[in-house]
């Protein structure tokens, strides 16, 4: 890989301002983001992208070409999980491999925008429409997790899935919410209605970017003490299960004609685990899962590995596919 | 002073309304609820600087009847037993006014 492509991606404020949190915690700064802040930042951060992908997806309109990228998304959120268990399944019981499975089929929006913060600094670009393919991967690892859980999991009747209540978390939880309705109220209102929310959820992108990494970072650092509990296999997990999912991600982009930007997105939404929608349906529905383990390998593991190393090492196998 | 018996839960986040549906359904009239209540338990640190709220505790409390306090223990224990969490029932005295 590139040395100058590894420096173009790390040397970008916001991906240094998630280390800049981690070394905050490691040095023992007493360094810390309010608290409900962050729950701000993800927000804003959130309805940004929904907003400026609607609004791309009203300039592109909806083609057979998108169709295809929207099935293919689908496609691998459900495939994904399916693979990711039995993998889990050489070593650990039924209710942690749901649980991590779910987590790695699913998606993480913040490394899809450093993904695509870090496009825009080479000068290339990505349809809208990949917001729409982010914002249907987030939920069916949820419910294939849960359905592996029924064929796997001896349960007894009374501690049975209430699948009401984890249907609704998983295709209605906050974030799959505001991502549906921005990306809607985009796509209606169009140019004028970008150009409108463009100096809030546009000028100043990036520096909201780096305040959420910052939080990112330090949540991500305190986690780090538990990467010793997480054990050898889940670590190596973290790291290789994400380069696999691309790699397939990659496979099928270059097989069904994705154009270069697509791709990379794609392959970057593929091996992104989720650490927001996740473990909040993962908790509800599987209690017997221990949350240190899903939520520390994607927090503490994949999420680090995706922004300092995964994101140059994608575009790079992209840039020498296709050219 | 009228003696009541005081009930405490505290619960997982995504569990409280939960044990306030429990609560509402055995009668009692009131109660308070603390959402962001941190610390160590059996499930390890609730440290709460998730976006997620998986790492945080609620903290309930209400006080009531002997009679719905027994109901709410009964209620409260297979969830208990499934999610982990606390529920502690104490001898107190209410101030009538």
């Amino acid at each position: 890989m590139g040395l100058e492509l590894l420096l173009q991606n790390i040397l970008n404020p916001p991906v240094l301002m998630f280390f800049l949190g981690l070394g905050a915690v490691l040095l023992r700064t007493e360094l810390e983001v309010p608290q409900p802040l962050p729950k701000l930042f993800s927000l804003y951060l959130l309805i940004a992208i929904g907003l400026h992908g609607g609004y791309e997806l009203s300039k592109s309109g909806i083609t057979l070409d998108v169709l295809k990228v929207l099935l293919l998304a689908m496609f691998m959120a459900v495939a994904v999980p399916i693979y990711a268990f039995f993998i889990l399944r050489l070593k650990l019981d039924v209710y942690n491999a749901v649980a991590i499975a779910a987590t790695y089929g699913s998606i993480s929006a913040v490394t899809f925008i450093t993904a695509g913060s870090f496009l825009n600094s080479l000068g290339e670009s990505y349809g809208g429409y990949m917001v729409a393919a982010m914002t249907l991967m987030e939920s069916p690892a949820i419910v294939i997790g849960l359905v592996l859980l029924m064929l796997f999991a001896k349960r007894n009747n009374n501690s049975a899935v209430n699948w009401g209540e984890v249907l609704r978390e998983a295709f209605l939880n906050p974030s799959v919410y505001i991502l549906m309705g921005t990306l809607l109220i985009g796509f209606l209102t169009g140019e004028k209605g970008w150009k409108a929310m463009d100096p809030l959820f546009g000028v100043l992108f990036k520096g909201m970017l780096a305040f959420f990494l910052l939080d990112m970072g330090i949540v991500a650092g305190r986690r780090i003490g538990d990467i010793k509990k997480v054990g050898l296999f889940l670590i190596a997990f973290g790291v290789f299960l994400p380069v696999f999912n691309a790699l397939v991600g990659i496979f099928l982009a270059k097989s069904f004609g994705f154009v270069k930007g697509d791709a990379f997105m794609f392959s970057i939404l593929c091996a992104s685990a989720s650490y927001i929608a996740v473990p909040a349906a993962m908790r509800l529905s599987v209690p017997e899962a221990n949350p240190s383990l899903y939520v520390t390998m994607s927090l503490a593991i994949t999420f680090p590995f995706n922004i300092a190393v995964g994101i140059p090492l994608y575009y790079f196998l992209i840039n020498h596919l296709w050219g | 002073m009228k003696p009541m018996k005081k009930v405490e839960v505290v619960i997982d986040s995504i569990y409280l309304s939960r044990v306030l549906e429990v609560l509402e359904k055995t009668g009692v009239s009131g109660y308070t609820v603390i959402r962001d209540a941190l610390g160590k338990g059996e499930r390890g640190i609730m440290a709460g600087d998730e976006l997620t709220d998986v790492f945080k505790n609620s903290y309930v409390f209400t006080v009531c009847s002997e009679e719905i306090a027994q109901k709410i223990a009964e209620s409260l224990r297979p969830l208990l037993k499934k999610v982990g969490g606390v529920c502690l029932i104490s001898d107190v005295l209410w101030l009538t006014h």
